[in-house]
């Protein structure tokens, strides 16, 4: 509530917020550039090429759908039907997610008509994954959710708590896609003896090495080619098939939303999420470094890059990374926020005897989303220190059960042990401490489902009181 | 040491230009504004008298006042160092919301108006601050160790609006202290009972309280412009004169009128003085007003000297307390 406009003391300047128009003109396309490949004698006129990346964004929404379809009885068939899109590359898999919608027509109906042969095991985060019980790498983590799912009704256990569609979504998201990127694709293949830029990625491809690395990292983070062109709320939208923005999504007027370049996936979605807050702008942030680092490449022109141009291109990765780890960050932060909203229902639930097992549900849901993206956040080989054990400690290794219990390990035969005996409220703040850890750590500024309810702001707002000054 | 020197000019000429601080342009103005037409229109002073009084060489070009603006300027880039090191209203706000979990064994939510719950922040901010204000302000008068420091602010023998920043850095921290405090006690648990709802009722960024307290002649508390209210407002309201019968030597003056904006509290706590607008004051502390009060040295590094006797007085088996013990006898 303010009255800010006297004109007596008008020299106050009102400064932008920082925001950024979340529409823009004449936008660059991902796409279209073209091949500098010395002495490249093919037919491709475009060196774009990151269908293999989005091949896996469809393989990882097809498991995510598969991890819902326990029903007590299928158990062997559904493991054996996730382990196709997790770690198969055979022929003939269908596309579970997205689908056509209404008038929302997608083009391709199978992953191979995007890319062959892909699968997700093989591009894994390496290490060890300390935010989950059992000292296991990324990829044995999945494979051991995947074999859970198939044993629950609907993908949750009730008796752990654990939501294994959006552990295994969120988690993979980060293992998969964000790790790949960061740390390999705008990290390692920088350098200059890594897929250098004066030779074809490999022999007679149409796109030289570090074209195709910076392409890679493109396709994993999810975003349309054309996501300059769209605000946050049609970006979003389009992940959802939603027909209002039917239009939006194909840019080519085809009638149908070609999945390899005209759909938004993971992280560009939760990019998207954040944005619609209207205080970031990492989409747009996130694409424009990449076009930006893609129009360097065509300028190099099949050179290898000189030292000048490494480091812009270097500054456009920087600015990738911050930004997409931000992006997990949000999301975990406002996920945490959830859990906390749905505790207090909970509370309130069990405190009047009623019946808590759709209100559980739902805690459960968010709590795998929370668990997913925190484990995500330490996938990208980048040492997050005494945050990350600090985050994995508040979360736990599992949700407080409404009897106290939480999951504090696997025995040698794969079994969770459950102990402890947390009451939800205490939890609650455990999640307050969440979103107070992960503001600070990354700096957010979306901070949706903030519990502290704008604390931050409203401090600021105050004003410092650090001036040595009488009365 | 160029980002330094930046931060620097920002901080120390910034609170010119921001709201929240007194001596923001606008209430040097408005300070001036209120001294003219008090002068001219009530004590039918003449026109360039009226005028310039705010202005007084008596108030601005003293040995005194030039102490004013270097301890202004040093204590800018001492505040820069230490700030990182107090602290924040945020930490206090943030551990007191999660307590409050376990105190009220999760959250209730109360749903009222944004009118109400604005007003009902504001209100309390303004009240809790200034009450925080009148009781550090009597210790810092009250405990010989804290007197040490505070009776640098004193030792002021004239007055202009930035004296109010001839303050030890010592009491800086203090104040720092006292701020993070109120602003994070008040903070959390509206935070906690109404969410994201709450805001502060503010006019150009300042607190409306802030606001009025500053543009209506905050400035002239530390000025010779002896401006006093009506007897009943000035039990409730601290006019300027009665911050200046603060700042007085006079014995009858001496530990009176510790409060910031209202005097309410000194009438509560029986600590009132009206105003003395018919006869000059002498301003100053006694016995410390030699020519080297007002020297960089005497006003920084003696206070410590002072604080330490003070307290080893308090401590039988040191020197100092057995000449206190000794003297006492």
């Amino acid at each position: 509530m303010t009255f800010s406009k006297l004109p007596i003391l008008a020299l106050t300047v009102l400064v932008g917020s920082g925001a950024a128009a979340n529409v823009h003109a004449e936008a660059d396309v991902y796409g279209n550039f073209p091949v500098t490949v010395p002495g490249y004698a093919g037919d491709h006129t475009d060196s774009t090429s990151y269908a293999g990346q989005i091949a896996r964004h469809l393989l990882h929404n097809s498991l995510k759908k598969l991890a819902g379809q326990g029903d007590g009885s299928n158990a062997e068939a559904l493991r054996e039907q996730m382990m196709a899109y997790y770690d198969g590359k055979g022929p003939g898999r269908e596309i579970l997610d997205p689908r056509s919608q209404g008038a929302f027509v997608v083009a391709q109906q199978t992953i191979d008509e995007v890319s062959r042969e892909r699968n997700l095991s093989g591009s894994v985060y390496g290490g060890q994954v300390t935010g989950w019980p059992g000292n296991m790498t990324g990829d044995e983590v999945l494979r051991f959710m995947i074999d859970k799912a198939a044993h629950t009704t609907g993908g949750i256990d009730p008796l752990t708590g654990y939501n294994y569609q959006q552990l295994i979504s969120k988690f993979l998201m980060g293992a998969v896609f964000y790790n790949q990127a960061v740390d390999k694709y705008l990290d390692e293949n920088l350098s200059p003896d890594v897929k250098p830029n004066d030779k074809p990625y490999s022999e007679g491809a149409p796109y030289t090495g570090k074209e195709h690395s910076w392409d890679e990292a493109f396709g994993y983070f999810g975003a349309p080619a054309h996501a300059l062109e769209l605000d946050a709320e049609t970006a979003y939208l389009i992940a959802k098939a939603d027909e209002s923005v039917l239009a939006a999504a194909d840019r080519n007027g085809d009638g149908k939303v070609d999945l390899y370049t005209e759909m938004t996936y993971a992280h560009a979605y939760y990019a998207a999420d954040a944005d619609k807050s209207g205080k970031t702008d990492y989409l747009h942030t996130i694409t424009q470094a990449f076009v930006d680092g893609r129009k360097l490449l065509v300028e190099a022109g099949g050179e290898a890059l000189t030292d000048a141009q490494r480091a812009t291109l270097r500054g456009y990765a920087d600015t990738i990374k911050t930004a997409w780890e931000k992006v997990i960050a949000e999301a975990a932060f406002k996920y945490a926020g959830s859990v906390y909203a749905d505790l207090e229902k909970l509370k309130i639930i069990v405190e009047s005897n009623g019946d808590p097992s759709k209100a559980f549900r739902g805690y459960v849901t968010h709590w795998g989303e929370l668990k997913g993206f925190a484990m995500a956040l330490q996938t990208s080989g980048r040492d997050l220190g005494e945050t990350a054990v600090r985050l994995n400690r508040l979360i736990g290794y599992g949700p407080v059960l409404l009897g106290g219990g939480q999951v504090t390990g696997i025995d040698a035969d794969g079994n969770y042990q459950i102990g402890g005996s947390r009451d939800l409220g205490e939890y609650m703040v455990h999640m307050i401490k969440v979103q107070q850890l992960l503001g600070e750590a990354f700096d957010l500024v979306a901070r949706k489902n903030d519990v502290t309810g704008g604390m931050e702001k409203l401090v600021k707002d105050l004003g410092e009181s650090k001036s040595a000054e009488n009365d | 040491m160029w980002a330094f020197a930046q931060d620097y000019a920002t901080a120390v000429f910034g609170d010119l230009l921001d709201p929240q601080k007194r001596v923001f342009w606008g209430y040097l103005a408005s300070a001036w504004l209120i001294s003219f037409l008090w002068l001219f229109v009530r004590r039918r002073a003449g026109l360039v008298r009226a005028a310039g009084e705010f202005f007084s060489a008596a108030s601005w070009l003293t040995r005194s006042a030039r102490a004013d603006y270097l301890v202004f300027l040093l204590n800018g880039a001492i505040m820069m160092l230490l700030a990182p090191a107090l602290l924040s209203q945020l930490t206090i706000a943030y551990a007191l919301f999660q307590w409050m979990h376990g105190w009220f064994d999760g959250r209730p939510m109360l749903q009222w108006s944004p009118g109400a719950i604005a007003a009902a922040f504001t209100v309390t901010l303004f009240v809790a601050d200034d009450l925080a204000r009148y009781w550090v302000h009597r210790m810092l008068h009250r405990v010989p160790a804290l007197w040490a420091f505070h009776k640098v602010h004193h030792t002021a023998t004239s007055l202009n609006p930035l004296t109010v920043f001839r303050t030890h850095p010592m009491e800086g921290i203090l104040f720092s202290l006292r701020g993070a405090v109120v602003q994070g006690g008040c903070v959390a648990p509206f935070i906690f009972f109404f969410g994201d709802r709450v805001e502060l009722v503010t006019v150009l960024g300042a607190s409306a309280f802030t606001f009025a307290f500053n543009a209506l002649g905050s400035n002239l508390r530390h000025s010779h412009v002896a401006l006093g209210y009506w007897r009943w407002l000035e039990f409730v309201v601290m006019s300027p004169a009665q911050h200046q019968v603060h700042h007085s030597i006079d014995a009858r003056h001496v530990d009176r009128n510790f409060g910031a904006t209202l005097s309410f509290w000194d009438w509560l706590f029986g600590t009132h003085c009206h105003s003395q607008t018919r006869e000059p004051l002498v301003f100053g502390v006694r016995g410390a007003d030699g020519p080297g009060a007002h020297r960089l040295a005497s006003l920084y590094l003696l206070p410590f000297a002072e604080a330490f006797r003070a307290v080893a007085s308090k401590l039988p088996g040191t020197r100092a307390g057995q000449r206190a013990v000794a003297a006492a006898e």
